[in-house]
């Protein structure tokens, strides 16, 4: 659960919050673009701190804070796996380059899901979808997302006072093998989706009796603009990507053994 | 004239032997405020879907008979036209709000009707402050409270400035203060805005000062139509099985013991006012 919750929106207000959620996209994509660029671990490293006043800015810290928890299993995962097949594969002169190499592939992983996180918490799920919009996505794909949205903490409260009945009622969940336990779940998911279905039909219901489809061209309530800032945003995000680009094609990367042993 | 009307209306859903509403004719005048109340099963959930035709366009099953709306037959015209005039509040408000904040939810048929945005930054408004949560515009519905919500539904259905509101059991996932305020709100849209009100509703208790006509269903068959003065005291209704508000079973048992309190009270201070009116004509 833990890791959700730093990909959940956050209604807060703060400059980051203010940006256009497509100039926002484009800069998550530009970080995706460095992160795999580079394989050593300096820059990464710099472009894994370089994150941390956006943060700050944004007001996330909590989230991220609790996100960076939630992506340490994950994170050893790819470490341990790194390590086994560089120090069976790699042919790496030494064990510290192995390790500095495992931490460098862990680390970009880390900065993958460390950009989604602003990204989702900093923007707003209708935005999200206005902007899907404006980019000529049918409405139906996002008023589904919206609403999807909208009933995952209800369905997980429900799923949740489920569970408790049934376990009132005798069900035992953590009992028995691995495929007892699986079974152990059909009473909690049955009753679940009988729900979800009736919910789905109130909501057919709701939305048709409120003229849903009666126009084809819908209006929308709020459009997106982008400012000068968005403009701005988007100019530095590609600033940094040549910068990058440049750097990894033309500037010699030292590894953090080597600026030790000669530093 | 009639804004709402129903000519044999009879109903079977889909893969049901047997019709769930059984030859209703009714007749609506602009301006009423009806209660329609009748045991679960008998039918009152599947009459509002007939009236902004969610039946049959959404049911499908087999409707005889007719259905006209402010002029409109319901079998000729789509539900997003009818919506234009009758606009239905669920029972259940959880699953009528769909938008992350309360003020798109309530912008939400006026976007689909393709209004101007300033049109309907106007009436979002208007509705929002006429339901009395302006303030809560910005929050998202699934935080606020379940009398909230069932006002950002009316506000919602509200929003589209139809003749008819039709509310099916609005109030039965609220406690009684909640229920007692939205009804009170409902009786306001009917009063000051002329908007006619048809309520489907069990808490006869709280809702029936407000209605100028009570329809008893019982079966898929309307057993009684008349005002709730008079509506009550027919034996019928204790035999269906209606709960009979408070106020009426007293002044009933009274009856009974030979006290006339002279006409049905219908809230408990119309009863007390009766009360001691008999007890000073006593005295004197
Ligand atoms: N979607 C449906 N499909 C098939 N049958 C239905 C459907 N909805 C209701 N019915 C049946 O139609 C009959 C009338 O149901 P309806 O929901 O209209 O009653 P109601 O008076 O609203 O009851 P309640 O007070 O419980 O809400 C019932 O026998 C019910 O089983
Ligand atoms: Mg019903």
């Amino acid at each position: 659960m833990s890791v959700f919750e730093g990909l959940r929106f956050r209604n807060i207000s703060s400059p980051i919050h203010r940006i256009d959620p497509r100039a926002k996209f484009i800069y998550v994509c530009i970080l995706f673009a460095i992160a795999v660029l580079f394989s050593q671990l300096i820059p990464l490293l710099i472009l894994f701190f370089s994150q941390i006043p956006l943060v700050i800015m944004a007001k996330v810290k909590r989230e991220w804070l609790r996100l960076m928890r939630g992506t340490m299993f994950f994170a050893a995962l790819i470490f341990i796996t790194n390590m086994i097949s560089l120090y069976f594969y790699g042919g790496y002169p030494s064990l510290l380059s192995i390790i500095e190499r495992s931490v460098a592939m862990t680390l970009r992983f880390i900065i993958l899901v460390e950009s989604f996180s602003i990204f989702f918490a900093t923007t707003s799920p209708d935005m999200l979808s206005l902007s899907l919009e404006q980019m000529g996505v049918p409405y139906e794909f996002c008023f589904a997302f919206i609403t999807a949205i909208r009933f995952v903490p209800v369905l997980a409260e429900e799923a949740q006072s489920i569970m408790d009945a049934q376990k009132a009622r005798g069900l035992e969940l953590e009992r028995g093998n691995f495929i007892k336990r699986i079974r152990n779940y059909i009473p909690i998911l049955i009753p679940l989706i009988v729900s979800a279905i009736r919910r789905s039909m109130e909501l057919a219901e709701a939305m048709e009796s409120r003229a849903w489809g009666a126009s084809k061209k819908r209006t929308n309530l709020y459009t997106l603009k982008m400012g000068v800032k968005d403009y701005l945003f988007i100019s530095i995000s590609i600033i940094i990507l040549v910068l990058s680009l440049y750097v990894c094609f033309f500037v010699y990367i030292p590894s953090l053994a080597e600026l030790i042993r000669f530093g | 004239m009639a804004i709402l009307e129903t000519r044999n209306l009879t109903y079977t859903y889909p893969f049901a032997e047997n019709p769930a509403i059984k030859d209703i004719n009714l007749t609506i005048e602009k301006g009423e405020f009806v209660i329609i109340t009748g045991p679960s099963g008998c039918g009152k959930t599947t009459l509002c879907r007939c009236f902004n035709g969610l039946i049959p366009h959404f049911y499908g099953g087999n409707l005889e008979g007719d259905v006209i709306v402010a002029g409109l037959n319901t079998r000729e015209h789509p539900i997003y036209e009818l919506a234009k005039h009758v606009g239905l509040v669920f029972q259940n408000p959880e699953n009528q709000l769909f938008a992350l904040t309360v003020e798109k939810d309530v912008a939400f048929g006026l976007e689909n009707l393709g209004l101007p945005r300033e049109e309907i930054h106007r009436r979002v408004d208007w509705a929002l402050r006429v339901t009395g949560i302006y303030d809560l515009k910005d929050r998202a519905p699934f935080e606020l409270s379940g009398g909230q919500q069932q006002r950002v539904a009316i506000a919602s259905v509200l929003a589209m400035q139809p003749e008819i509101i039709v509310l099916d059991e609005p109030t039965s996932f609220l406690d009684p203060l909640s229920a007692k305020s939205i009804l009170e709100s409902i009786y306001q849209l009917n009063r000051e805005l002329g908007i006619t009100v048809i309520l489907v509703e069990h808490r006869l208790d709280l809702a029936v000062r407000y209605a100028n006509r009570v329809i008893i269903m019982d079966q898929g068959r309307i057993i009684l139509d008349n005002s709730p003065r008079e509506v009550f005291l027919d034996a019928r209704v204790k035999l269906i099985g209606v709960g009979l508000p408070k106020v009426v079973r007293l002044y009933l048992l009274l009856r009974e013991d030979n006290v006339d309190l002279g006409r049905t009270p219908l809230s408990p201070e119309e009863l007390s006012d009766l009360i001691v009116g008999v007890l000073k004509s006593d005295k004197s």
